[in-house]
């Protein structure tokens, strides 16, 4: 069954129109993540599914419910902010609460749920601090907690580990991944890091200017990039694009040319302008792949678990990560290979992908 | 450089403004205390000394304890309807609506005007025989004749209080409206996701971040009502029938009516010593609050 329904939702600023017509059908249990770069309007439908801003047309269904027009307090759902949002001058605990106070559960109840959470994510020590008396990631916590314990049919997230660093960070990615395998509730989360939306989420949708770029699940958006920004967007360092021609049934990029894999044989047309894409990690040092070519490195980083090289073949550059410890000196000419089927093919004009 | 000219140096700097504070503030006050315990008059003899005889004449007259009643209920009822209504102006401004910035640099206005203008105003809006006041609530059928309402003891100190928090509310709405646009806009939102409504939301979302100005404005404005003068003095002179006295007003008259500098002294310095006061308690106020909100 859907839990949330998003029917063609459009927003319009004056004459900027920030999303235009999105549709997805999330089913219960499901973690989906928004995912794009800044004012790609991620966070705008976020508020709209929240209530927090209204849709100038379409359709936003919480449970089969259409909720437009409906307060934000009777969706049924629940949010963590970026900044936390925690009230000032209220405890841990009637932060938590606040929720069920508002909506005037009886004192022992509210008390036994705000203690069960509290359990839940660690935090029963803290109950009766006040937030200015809490680190980063303790309010993240509570601010998590407060969302929990309403148990809504949804629960949003606004970039919510954006404030924390990058260790916190690695933490309460872990711990979210753990609270949504245990609680199996439907989540949507916006984010413009890659790397939270690949371990978070069980679908994606790469947004871009007020569009959904691609929806599917990680190793689709992973594998198979629909479109040349999706290839860039996600991957770190991002998919390494060249300008191939089709000539002769041939792929050609410099001294390379590989024949035309047979998956795309009657995809594409000869003379066709092309980009080919390629993972960094899919480019191994020496001859071991299906096709080799000669490039001459320009840098060489080592980041522990890998070593990327960024190298030039005539005026396009290449980006490699290779083994921590392979031997590459700047200025070497050294031979990258890759395999057939770690190829991705773009059309250059309309940027899609082929096949 | 050593410390000791470091010192020697900072004193020196701030000697020319120690030597304008001595001459205009210290000089004056030490002055004023010593007349204080004096019988002297404003012209004529410096007085001989009386001791504290003019501290207790003063204290355990009706007369002052009748106008510190006066001052109080001026400063209390001013000051609590300047934070309601410049409260709830800053939160109607802080609404999303067409023309709100020309409507905020009209709110400004009042507290533009000097007081003396201000007082004039209210004086022509009061007048029993053409005033404004008297024609609406004749016309919507409120009062069946006109009124004198500086010139009646039960309704000239109310109309005078009306025409301070005029001119004093636009402050408040000030610094409301400063301090709204610091509630961080999450928090608004979460708490209409959690539920609060409005009342709810003012008083756990809104309230924290107000605390802290409005105490800065109460301190203020308390301290200034405390002290009221020129808009008594321009409506009513403190009339009739000393309704509308203030203790500045008594001062003045004390001193320069009466003509009886001594006493005058112990009474300004009486009004001194209350306002200090005030100011260390709301200080203390102010002080709690940062505290809680931090």
């Amino acid at each position: 069954m859907s839990a949330l329904e998003i029917i063609g939702v459009r927003k319009t600023y004056g004459e900027v129109e920030t999303l235009k017509g999105i549709d997805i059908a999330l089913l219960s249990g499901e973690f989906l993540v928004l995912l794009g770069s800044s004012g790609c309007g991620k966070s705008t439908l976020l508020n709209i599914i929240a209530g927090l801003a209204e849709a100038s047309g379409g359709d936003v269904r919480i449970g089969k419910r259409s909720v437009l027009g409906v307060h934000p307090k009777d969706r049924d759902i629940a949010m963590v902010f970026q900044s936390y949002a925690l009230y000032p001058n209220l405890s841990v605990r009637r932060n938590i609460g606040f929720g069920l106070e508002m909506r005037k559960v009886p004192a022992a109840e509210r008390d036994r749920a705000v203690r069960e959470v509290a359990k839940l994510l660690q935090i029963e020590n803290l109950l009766d601090r006040k937030p200015s008396q809490l680190s980063g990631g303790q309010r993240q916590r509570v601010a998590i907690g407060r969302a929990l314990v309403r148990k809504p049919q949804v629960f949003l997230f606004d970039e919510p580990l954006s404030n924390l660093d990058a260790k916190l960070r690695m933490e309460m990615r872990t711990e979210l991944k753990r609270l949504h395998q245990m609680l199996k509730t439907t989540m949507v989360y916006v984010t413009h890091d890659q790397i939270e939306a690949m371990t978070l989420a069980t679908r994606i949708a790469v947004m871009r200017d007020g569009r959904i770029e691609q929806l599917g699940t990680p190793e689709e958006i992973y594998d198979r990039p629909a479109t040349l920004y999706v290839a860039t967007f996600v991957g770190a360092p991002p998919m390494n694009l060249v300008d191939v021609a089709v000539d002769g049934g041939a792929l050609a990029f410099g001294e390379l040319v590989a024949p035309v894999p047979r998956l795309w044989e009657d995809a594409v047309r000869e003379g066709q302008r092309l980009v080919l894409g390629i993972r960094p990690e899919a480019l191994h040092f020496g001859g071991r792949g299906d096709h080799l070519i000669a490039a001459k490195v320009d840098v060489v980083e080592l980041t522990g678990p890998e070593l990327v090289v960024s190298a030039s073949v005539g005026t396009q550059r290449l980006t490699a990560c290779l083994p921590p410890r392979t031997r590459v000196e700047v200025g070497q000419v050294v031979e990258l290979s890759f395999d057939a089927d770690a190829m991705h093919l773009f059309d250059a004009d309309s940027g899609r992908r082929i096949g | 450089m050593s410390g000791t000219w470091m010192t020697t140096r900072a004193w020196l700097l701030m000697t020319p403004l120690l030597a304008v504070m001595i001459a205009v503030i210290g000089w004056p006050l030490v002055h004023t205390v010593g007349l204080s315990f004096t019988d002297a008059k404003l012209v004529g003899t410096a007085g001989t000394f009386v001791g504290i005889d003019n501290y207790v004449r003063m204290l355990s007259s009706a007369n002052f304890q009748r106008t510190l009643v006066t001052t109080a209920w001026f400063a209390i009822v001013s000051v609590a309807a300047e934070m309601v209504l410049g409260v709830l102006a800053a939160l109607l401004l802080n609404q999303q609506f067409r023309g709100r910035t020309a409507l905020r640099a009209l709110m400004i206005l009042p507290w533009a005007l000097p007081t003396v203008v201000n007082a004039t105003l209210w004086r022509l809006i009061y007048n029993p025989e053409y005033g404004a006041l008297n024609a609406a609530l004749t016309q919507i059928g409120l009062i069946d004749g006109y009124r004198s309402w500086l010139g009646e003891p039960g309704s000239a100190l109310t109309a005078l209080i009306v025409a301070d928090c005029w001119k004093n509310f636009p402050l408040v709405a000030l610094i409301a409206l400063a301090a709204l646009q610091a509630v961080p806009r999450d928090i608004t939102a979460a708490s209409l996701v959690d539920g609060a409504g409005p009342l709810n939301r003012f008083r756990f979302v809104i309230l924290p971040y107000l605390a802290g100005p409005l105490m800065v404005a109460l301190v203020l404005r308390t301290i200034e009502a405390f002290k009221v003068f020129d808009i008594i003095w321009v409506m009513t002179r403190g009339g009739p029938a000393n309704s509308t006295r203030t203790l500045s007003i008594l001062v003045y008259q004390e001193a320069f009516s009466f003509q009886r500098a001594g006493s005058g002294a112990s009474l300004a310095l009486i009004v001194t010593l209350l306002v200090t006061l005030l100011a260390l308690a709301y200080a203390a106020l102010v002080r709690k609050t940062a505290g809680r909100t931090a």
